[in-house]
């Protein structure tokens, strides 16, 4: 999918627009959009929005034999998924390479900083680590991906809890969360990130860029940084060049920045863990129960649970069976016994796309039609020559190369559907034909025409 | 029907049954609105609306464009290929504006169009089955205000919902911002306004003005612009 | 005789238009479980997923955690489906509506949620639908009864997990999947069951409509 282009006078107009510092929300050129930061349910999933760019991280845990190299030590591995939700011109699958860039910008934020203890993660030395995974999803972008997915991130990680280990001697036991109350991560530091855009071959600077500021700026800066003023990445993408002391003024006003952020991502934690402890209700669903009483949003909605009248239904669900019942024992009885009686002259037919699909049934179509069901060894099986067989599908695979083969035009005469189920009945109901794609033997059942797939 | 004028109907919803009116009735249905066998149904979610003798359709707030044959919109182009551009209108498909489409324009005095250029163009040729074809041009030959937009001003992204919402209502968020400050706007029926006024300010400020006033009801589309106006006065 | 031991749906909440990208996009929280889906449509569509007379629907579900499967591939074919009954594909040929939906919170009766956010999505996209649908999720337990809306819990301890989904004008069944035993009785108390619930889901989507619109001359 495409997204709309950048039109000449959109660019002209925001490029006059932030050379006069004027942005289009009103806010200053250092400022931050609104951050919310919210918790799931589940331990280890966050959900962030800067202005209208949200974020989805979900942290979880699994054991794995750790690197040789490194045997004392867990595994954080960073995944982060441009859904095609966020923006049309992500494609779903297919990492592309500003996907690339801010995995591995947030790769390098986190893993690189070693914000998280892996030592911690050892269960047994050499054998089983655990490996924490961070699954990042964009939902929404406008703008300031990086700094984003890297609040989510470490939010998420300072929420997950880890189920606990207990090793005696060489055996290693994992608590249920039930049993034994789970363990949070050893978070070193808190690494965020905070991106400049530049403008202007690099006089002027804007922090937290939208998306329409991000497609006409000149390039871009990401200082990751935590709040004891430790620089932990440092990012230049675009085409411009940058000087020693706007560096030095961008990583100053990043360390403000990052301790406000700090600040927040604490606080909104402590607020959830006093909500689980004290029994009240957490996660989305409360967050956005919460804002629809609380505001009157025309876009939400929210209703109570709901009782369903559903006194009459085992009586009527009774009375559809046993009508049902009965309707199948008539047909039963009707039906002659020892005969396989065909209702309607057709053919079944299997899917002829490599693909698949549904089998059906058509009904009967007469005249010059063959059937290519033909067993190699029944000497006084019929000539067929079927006309064309479209597709072939392989039903068995047993030693014996035989393989079942129908076709879309595939039509019988009288006589080869009567031997055809003869042969069925002799043998069982298992036909055989020729072998697919491989060795043809002999010119049995090759006719006219015919084609093998 | 008729007493579902100005409701909300969702999809599904059936309007009338044919069958039940005696003699010929000739009701015209436009977007929103399918003849089901005897059945008039809904097919999106909006606002019923009428228009005389019998005309009914469904206002909806979507914001993709599907084109339809006669409306302006406001396309980018995006590809020059001989003579013909490739201009982007935000349906499924670009559509084509051959450089002969403009006023006066010949074979050898072309048109001055770059790609990212703006155009107000009329669609010519709009069905689901072909490609989209725009002209810039009336049937006599005449621009009357079709064509290139000028560099200056500010290409605003909305909904289709909300330009339907600006050309059919009289007093509208335009109108009560046009008492205090003078612009210059170009309305695309596929949610796209090209707006320009004299400094960057007054455009910001109209633009977020458009913005909001989506959902919002006529008094509070009235308290709203003029509190833009008096912030936008208040400092000059 | 089986009989319902829950008949109590849990509270519904949605929001519309929450993304600003898409042409389309609801949140569905169905007690604790939330889905956030999003819809494009008519959009352009790549030569080989082109069908010279309808719409091609696209489905792309992303799990929270872990690169997708067969199983969200065949979730992806159910939604899939179920939203190529209730959209008037041929009135958009050689365009694309895709559909993507990202797994929030799952406490239960994901996929009716995902299929209720889809609906809802679609609504606020405006493309043209035949008829509304909406899914419900129903679980018989160990010693037959039939629980409506489960949690993960409830689908776990059960023998059977049935899912179905309605359309709004017939309330016709437009879709059924179920993984477990059953006998014909419970499925068919099941149906009826969901039949009932699905009348309510319709009311709420009415409610949230009319709520959107409610200031709109």
């Amino acid at each position: 999918m495409k997204d709309h282009p950048l039109s000449n006078c959109e660019e002209k107009f925001v490029l006059a627009a932030i050379a006069e510092n004027r942005r289009f929300d009103g806010r200053g050129v250092y400022i931050y959009r609104p951050i919310v930061i919210l918790y799931g349910h589940d331990r280890g999933c966050c959900h962030v929005q800067i202005g209208c760019t949200r974020v989805l991280a979900q942290v979880s845990c699994e054991v794995i034999i750790p690197k040789q190299t490194r045997p004392n030590e867990g595994v954080l591995h960073m995944n982060v998924e441009l859904s095609p939700m966020a923006c049309p011109s992500f494609e779903a699958g297919k990492q592309s390479d500003y996907g690339v860039e801010v995995n591995r910008a947030l790769e390098r934020l986190l893993r690189d900083s070693l914000c998280i203890d892996l030592e911690s993660l050892c269960i047994m030395s050499g054998e089983k680590v655990w490996q924490i995974r961070v699954d990042v999803h964009v939902l929404n972008h406008d703008g300031n991906l990086i700094d984003c997915s890297s609040i989510a991130a470490i939010a998420a990680l300072s929420h997950f809890r880890r189920p606990d280990v207990t090793v005696s001697g060489e055996e290693v036991t994992i608590h249920p969360l039930d049993e034994k109350d789970a363990v949070p991560l050893s978070v070193n530091h808190i690494p965020l990130s905070v991106t400049f855009a530049f403008f202007d071959q690099g006089r002027t600077l804007l922090v937290d860029p939208t998306d329409q500021e991000e497609r006409v700026m000149d390039g871009k800066m990401v200082v990751g940084i935590n709040k004891h003023r430790e620089l932990c990445m440092l990012h230049v993408s675009g085409k411009m060049l940058v000087l020693q002391d706007q560096v030095v003024r961008c990583v100053n006003i990043a360390a403000a920045r990052v301790g406000e952020i700090t600040d927040l991502i604490k606080d909104t934690l402590e607020k959830d863990n006093a909500a689980r402890k004290s029994g009240k209700e957490f996660g989305f669903a409360k967050c956005l129960a919460d804002v629809i009483l609380g505001v009157d949003d025309l876009l939400k909605h929210y209703v109570d649970s709901m009782s369903v009248d559903t006194t009459s239904v085992g009586q009527t669900a009774k009375t559809v069976v046993d009508a049902d019942g009965n309707r199948v024992q008539m047909e039963v009885d009707n039906a002659e016994t020892g005969n396989v009686s065909i209702k309607v002259p057709g053919t079944g037919k299997m899917s002829t796309n490599t693909e698949g699909g549904a089998v059906t049934w058509c009904e009967g179509e007469e005249s010059d039609s063959d059937v290519i069901l033909l067993d190699k060894n029944d000497s006084t099986s019929s000539e067929v020559s079927s006309k064309q067989v479209s597709a072939v599908v392989e039903l068995s695979d047993s030693e014996e190369e035989s393989v079942l083969m129908t076709s879309q035009d595939l039509e019988r005469t009288e006589l080869s559907k009567s031997r055809a189920i003869e042969t069925r009945e002799n043998r069982g109901g298992r036909c055989r034909g020729k072998s697919f794609g491989g060795r043809n033997r002999g010119k049995r059942g090759r006719g006219n025409g015919q084609r093998y797939f | 029907m008729e007493d579902s004028i100005g409701k909300v109907v969702i999809p599904g919803d059936i309007l009338q049954n044919l069958d039940e009116k005696k003699g010929k009735i000739k009701v015209t249905v436009g977007p929103g609105l399918i003849r089901d066998g005897s059945h008039i149904a809904v097919t999106k979610s909006g606002i019923l609306r009428h228009r005389e003798p019998s005309v009914f359709w469904v206002d909806c707030h979507q914001k993709r464009y599907v084109p339809a044959r006669g409306d302006n919109v406001i396309g980018i182009v995006t590809a020059k290929q001989g003579d013909v551009f490739k201009v982007d209108i935000g349906s499924s498909e670009p559509a084509s504006l051959s450089f002969m489409a403009f006023e006066a324009a010949t074979k050898r005095n072309r048109p001055n169009l770059n790609v990212g250029d703006c155009v107000n163009a009329k669609l010519l040729v709009a069905n689901k089955d072909c490609e989209p074809e725009l002209v810039c041009i009336d049937s006599y030959g005449r621009s009357s205000g079709l064509g290139i937009l000028p560099n200056e001003g500010f290409l605003l992204q909305c909904s289709i919902g909300l330009v339907r919402q600006l050309l059919r209502n009289k007093f509208n968020v335009l109108t009560f911002l046009g008492k205090a400050i003078q612009y210059e706007v170009a309305i695309g029926m596929n949610g796209r306004i090209w707006l320009h006024c004299h400094t960057v300010r007054e455009t910001i400020a109209i633009s977020n003005a458009i913005c909001r006033s989506e959902l919002m009801s006529d008094e509070e589309v009235q308290i709203m612009s003029k509190k833009v106006v008096d912030s936008l006065q208040g400092f000059e | 005789m089986s009989c319902l031991k829950q008949s109590n749906l849990r509270g519904f909440a949605c929001e519309q238009s929450c993304l600003t990208r898409s042409d389309g996009s609801a949140t569905f929280n169905q007690g604790e479980t939330t889905v956030l889906a999003a819809v494009y449509g008519p959009v352009e569509v790549k030569l080989s997923k082109e069908h010279v007379e309808k719409a091609a629907v696209d489905v792309i579900y992303k799990p929270k955690v872990g690169i997708p499967g067969c199983k969200e591939k065949a979730t992806e074919q159910l939604i899939k489906s179920t939203c190529e009954t209730v959209l008037l594909v041929a009135l958009h040929p050689r365009t694309a509506v895709v559909i993507v939906l990202q797994e929030m919170q799952n406490t239960g009766s994901l996929l009716s949620c995902c299929i209720n956010a889809c609906c809802q999505a679609l609504m606020d996209a405006g493309i043209n639908m035949r008829c509304l649908v909406c899914a419900v999720t129903t679980t018989v337990d160990q010693e037959g009864h039939i629980i409506l809306d489960p949690t993960s819990k409830q689908e776990e301890d059960g023998k059977a997990v049935l899912t179905f989904a309605f359309d709004s004008k017939t309330n016709g069944v437009i879709m059924t999947t179920t993984s477990g035993i059953y006998s014909s009785q419970e499925y068919q108390e099941c149906l009826l069951s969901a039949q009932h619930a699905s009348a309510k889901i319709f009311e709420f989507y009415r409610d949230s409509i009319l709520k959107k619109l409610s200031r709109v001359s």
